[in-house]
């Protein structure tokens, strides 16, 4: 993971360094290494906790943080850690303000531009110093502001330890390495003995929490009261200080009533002091060296007495006379605002917490010379002050950056004084950069830095503002899009609320209509109408209509019934048989005339059952003839699956008086199956084929079919067929194999036209054709069996009213239509 | 009283007679029965002959002696018909029906080529020879038909063939004024190509009014010979 950035879109997995995916092409933000993961919009932060948080300290913080651990030993009995567990995170502090200026840029430690400590915890940027970030000038002095809460206390006894609380919740807070210069000012002032605590940060987000009374304030409080006890008050000093100074320090020159809660306190920089909690605090537990201080006795600081000795001129006149501080009493609280700020003076509005960092862009601050010019006179009886605090003898010269901010031996008078007693570089060089403007440039890439105020920026040396513009705040994410509206505004780099989905170009818009012709549109039209007409019911004009033409339906039926029952049940014979022989039905009884007598007839029955009564009454003239003159053996097959039981009914009905018996004159080969394939492999092997009868009899060894083993060596073949499909098929595939075999082709009158062009080529030798066929047949037969006879008046009287009722229909339709356009024509007239 | 087959045969056949004559008030349950009842036996008796004329003698009886003998041929000869039966079956499951695949293809193949072949043999090349012989006096002379006939009605036939092929022709063009219409000899052509179609049309409805007829004659009979056995 640590070497992978996986995408929050596609979850392509990327290399460490990508900036976008190389699959989607998605911004990805650096892995935060703390976190583990990108953050996505819409997602609620994760609650980190502080000791997760050790990598972005800075170091200052954490040399403040070790140091604090190495003197703790002094004062706790316990050993100095060692340097591997200086380096281990420690819970920092819940409410330091000032962290979020530090996680909004991060800084290049390569950058070579000397950034102070006290500019970078505020900017939020890591110091590079040309020193070692490890090492403390001994003349810089840092107060590290911050709410006693984010400092891990370490609970001590009181009696057993010097160390009031305040203290010792210092000495577990966390190094940073951006480094106020008060906190490293008290830290000298304190001595080089006192162990350096730890120096908080104080965090912007933690300003909303009001400061507890027990906390840093809480010693500036307490020096306040004794100071208040030891000195009377100047108030002709109080004159003298700007206005924007804040009461302890009016109070240390003289005793300086400094009220904590009301804004004043350096120390608490939240713009809200709840009264409630401070209302509630419990009281302040005097340290020692507050209590002890003199006047005249030397209670500076060791911490501050090694920048005093370093750097006498650093000193301000005020912070030398190191007057005791009086603190005053904890009013009722008043949420701290922007207005109680205005008293401050530039140097402490620097830490002081400012609004929100993402409310308003960067705004050139109002800076006025007044503040500098008013820090300069604060300054100067500051200084006046401190140098009247007793001196403070310097320390050994331990290493500033394992000094903590504040040590345990800070005993009361003596430390008070050496707060006081050398001035800090941020002080002096705030005297040296009056003239300089800060810079309110945005950087680019960063988040719009807030309107400063006028004292943190009188505080500014001229390096800050040269080094703030000769270096822009690299980012990692400058070459990403600024988000610029939402929570979100001024980073880079945001992930869009909709991973994936960036258009960047109207989608092009495409016609949904049909690109055609006029011509083709035409013929879609004539195509759509003919489909609907066969779709759309012809609407019934009127029920008169419909109601008519059933009535003639059932007067036509009628009129049939009767006239085809009346001759039958009559048995008239009125009408003439047929006397005109066509050619087809001669050619027919010249065929069954020329079959020799006791011949193989094969007689294939390949028609419907409904059609029985034609067939037969066309066929039983014909075979009566064969079967009287010839006495021929018959074999029967069928490609139908009904003609096996039509010929027995055939045999058995209108031959009857023949008295045909099965498997001795007559031979049923049943059903044959695979249409024209059966047909051809019949006509090519009928032995393999039809091996036996429908009686599952051996058909080829018995007496019908002796002598019999292929297709030509039958007499003759007799088709009774009702359509010209099956026809058909016989004819062709017969055609070769049949070779010189005359084939008779009994059918319906429905399949005769279908069927005479075979006849015409000469591939039939004869057609029987429906009744009129087996009426002629009759005729040579001496009228057997007599059906067709029976069948003719009916049937001619049927055919002769069907040719009436044609005509007359026709007659009638002609002359409707001869009516209908008659108007017509007179119309267009 | 002993009720002989005819007897019943005969008056089933009169009531069924009778069902099939009520579709001429309509279509009505009476008619319903008769057409399930025929559809119902009809199946029933292909069925039958299916399985006992063509399943049981030519695959499952040979199966046995065919096992029995030595003949790898005969093995073959059964083994094939009898795997290509069981994949045709296949076709009953949708997921098996993928294995019907071989034995339809060789079915289809097999139908196609015989059907092709019989086509051009035996329809195709006689009826052109034959409608060309319609101009051969030699063969009208073997008939007794004198040149006149032969040439009347070869022509007669030679036009109707070709007219009739032409009135299906719909080639047109859009005239100046939209409409579709063809070229004017075709359109003449075509005129009288659906005189011959017409012709043709008629003594087809003829032949199957006869057809019907004579059906109906021949159960007016039966029905009035099945009142004359109680007469």
């Amino acid at each position: 993971m640590a070497d992978i950035l996986q995408c929050p879109n596609c979850k392509t997995e990327n290399p460490i360094g990508s900036k976008v995916c190389k699959n989607c092409q998605t911004p990805l933000s650096p892995v935060n290494k703390i976190t583990g993961g990108f953050i996505k919009p819409g997602q609620a932060p994760t609650r980190k906790h502080t000791a997760d948080l050790e990598p972005v300290l800075p170091q200052w913080l954490r040399d403040a943080r070790d140091a604090a651990r190495g003197t703790e030993p002094q004062n706790s009995m316990e050993p100095p850690l060692p340097q591997a567990e200086k380096d281990q995170p420690a819970a920092p502090p819940s409410n330091d303000f000032l962290a979020g200026l530090q996680s909004s840029e991060p800084v290049s430690e390569d950058d070579d531009e000397y950034i102070p400590d006290w500019l970078a915890n505020i900017t939020g940027k890591s110091p590079t110093t040309p020193r070692e970030a490890t090492s403390e000038p001994n003349t810089s002095r840092r107060v590290e502001m911050g709410h006693t809460a984010d400092f891990p206390i370490k609970e001590e006894p009181a009696e057993e330890s010097e160390t009031p609380s305040w203290l010792a919740s210092l000495q577990s807070q966390e190094a940073e390495p951006e480094k106020d210069e008060l906190t490293e000012w008290f830290r000298n002032a304190s001595g080089a003995d006192t162990p350096k605590h730890h120096e908080p940060t104080p965090k912007i987000e933690e300003s909303a929490a009001a400061p507890q009374p027990d906390e840093s304030p809480d010693w500036l409080r307490q020096m306040a009261m004794d100071a208040e006890k030891a000195e009377a008050p100047k108030p002709q000093e109080d004159s003298e200080f700007p206005a924007d100074a804040p009461d302890w320090l009016r109070n240390l020159g003289s005793p300086i009533e400094v009220n904590p809660d009301s804004g004043l306190n350096p120390f608490s920089l939240t713009e809200q002091a709840p009264a409630e909690s401070e209302a509630s605090a419990p009281p302040i537990e005097t340290p020692n060296w507050l209590s002890n201080e003199t006047p005249k006795q030397d209670t500076t600081p060791k911490w501050l007495q090694d920048d005093r000795a370093a750097s006498d001129s650093e000193t301000p006149a005020w912070l030398a006379n190191e007057a005791p501080i009086q603190l005053p009493p904890e009013p009722d609280s008043q949420p701290l605002s922007d207005d109680i700020f205005t008293e401050l003076p530039g140097w402490l509005k620097a830490a002081a917490p400012e609004s929100s960092i993402f409310s308003q862009a960067a705004k050139e601050p109002d800076v006025a010379p007044e503040p500098q010019q008013d820090s300069q006179d604060w300054l100067k009886d500051f200084q006046l002050a401190a140098d009247q605090a007793s001196e403070i003898k310097p320390e050994s010269e331990a290493t500033l950056e394992n000094a903590p901010a504040f040590s345990t031996d800070f005993h009361s008078d003596e430390n008070v004084n050496s707060l006081f007693t050398e001035m800090p570089d941020w002080l002096s060089n705030a005297v040296d950069s009056s003239s300089i403007s800060p810079s309110t440039s945005p950087v680019d890439g960063a988040l719009a830095p807030s309107e400063l105020p006028s004292w943190v920026q009188a505080m500014r040396p001229a390096d800050t503002s040269r080094v703030e513009k000769a270096q822009p705040a690299p980012t990692p994410n400058r070459d990403l899009p600024l988000e610029s509206r939402g929570a979100l505004a001024g980073l880079h780099g945001v992930l869009p609320a909709m991973p994936g989905f960036t258009p960047t170009s109207k989608p092009k818009a495409y016609s949904i209509k049909l690109n055609a012709s006029k011509e083709q549109m035409a013929h879609a039209e004539i195509l759509e109408q003919v489909l609907a007409a066969e779709t759309s019911p012809d609407p019934i004009e009127s029920l008169s209509a419909y109601r008519a033409s059933r009535t003639l339906r059932w007067f036509i039926a009628f009129m049939v019934l009767v006239a085809v029952a009346a001759p039958v049940f009559l048995r008239t014979q009125f009408f003439s048989t047929p006397v005109g022989v066509p050619n087809e039905t001669r050619d027919a009884i010249s065929v069954t005339q020329a079959i020799p007598e006791g011949s193989a007839l094969l007689v294939a029955f390949d028609y419907e059952p409904s059609r029985a009564g034609e067939i037969e009454a066309a066929a039983a003239p014909v075979f009566d003839q064969l079967l009287l003159l010839k006495h021929p053996r018959l074999t029967f097959i069928s490609t139908n699956e009904t003609g096996p039981i039509l010929a027995e009914r055939f045999i058995s009905g209108p031959l009857a008086g023949h008295n045909y018996q099965s498997g001795a004159t007559y031979l049923n080969l049943g059903y044959l199956s695979g249409g024209q394939s059966g047909i051809r492999a019949f006509a090519l092997d009928p032995a393999s084929v039809a091996p036996v009868d429908i009686n599952s009899q051996p058909a080829w060894t018995s007496t019908p079919l002796q002598g019999v083993t292929a297709l030509n060596q039958f007499a003759a073949m007799i088709l009774l067929t009702d359509n010209a499909d099956s026809a058909r098929a016989w004819v062709e595939q017969t055609e070769i194999t049949r070779k010189d075999t005359p084939i008779l082709i009994i059918s319906s009158a429905q399949s005769t036209p279908m069927i005479q062009p075979y006849y015409a080529a000469g591939q039939v030798d004869g057609i029987v054709s429906g009744l009129y066929g087996g009426a002629i047949f009759e005729q040579y037969n001496a009228g057997r069996p007599g059906t067709a006879r029976l069948y003719w008046d009916a049937y001619s009287v049927g055919m002769f009213l069907a040719v009436v009722l044609t005509l007359f229909g026709g007659l009638w339709n002609l002359a409707l239509g001869l009516r209908d356009r008659k108007p017509a024509g007179k119309g267009m007239k | 009283m002993t009720l002989s087959p005819d007897l019943i045969s005969g008056a089933l056949s009169f009531l069924f007679t009778i069902l099939i004559l009520s579709y001429v008030i309509g279509d009505n349950p009476l008619f319903r029965v008769a057409i399930y009842v025929f559809v119902g036996v009809a199946s029933g008796y292909v069925a039958s002959v299916v399985i006992w004329q063509v399943l049981v003698p030519r695959l499952i009886t040979p199966l046995v002696p065919t096992a029995m003998s030595n003949s790898p041929m005969q093995w073959v000869m059964i083994a094939v018909p009898l795997l290509g039966s069981i994949l045709v079956f296949a076709k009953i499951s949708q997921r098996l029906s993928g294995l019907a695949r071989f034995s339809m293809a060789y079915l289809v193949g097999v139908g196609a080529a015989v059907t092709v072949a019989g086509a051009m043999i035996g329809t195709l090349l006689p009826q052109v020879q034959s409608t060309i012989e319609f101009f051969d006096p030699q063969i009208a002379a073997a008939r007794s038909i004198t040149t006149a006939e032969v040439v009347g009605n070869g022509a007669i036939i030679l036009l109707g063939v070709v007219t009739s092929l032409i009135y299906f022709h719909f080639g047109a063009h859009q005239k100046t004024d939209g409409t579709m219409r063809r070229l004017l000899p075709i359109e003449i052509l075509a005129w009288i190509g659906r005189i011959f179609i017409g012709i043709t049309l008629g003594a087809v409805f003829a032949g199957v009014y006869a057809t019907a007829l004579t059906a109906l004659i021949e159960r007016l009979s039966s029905l009035i010979n099945f009142f004359g056995l109680f007469s």
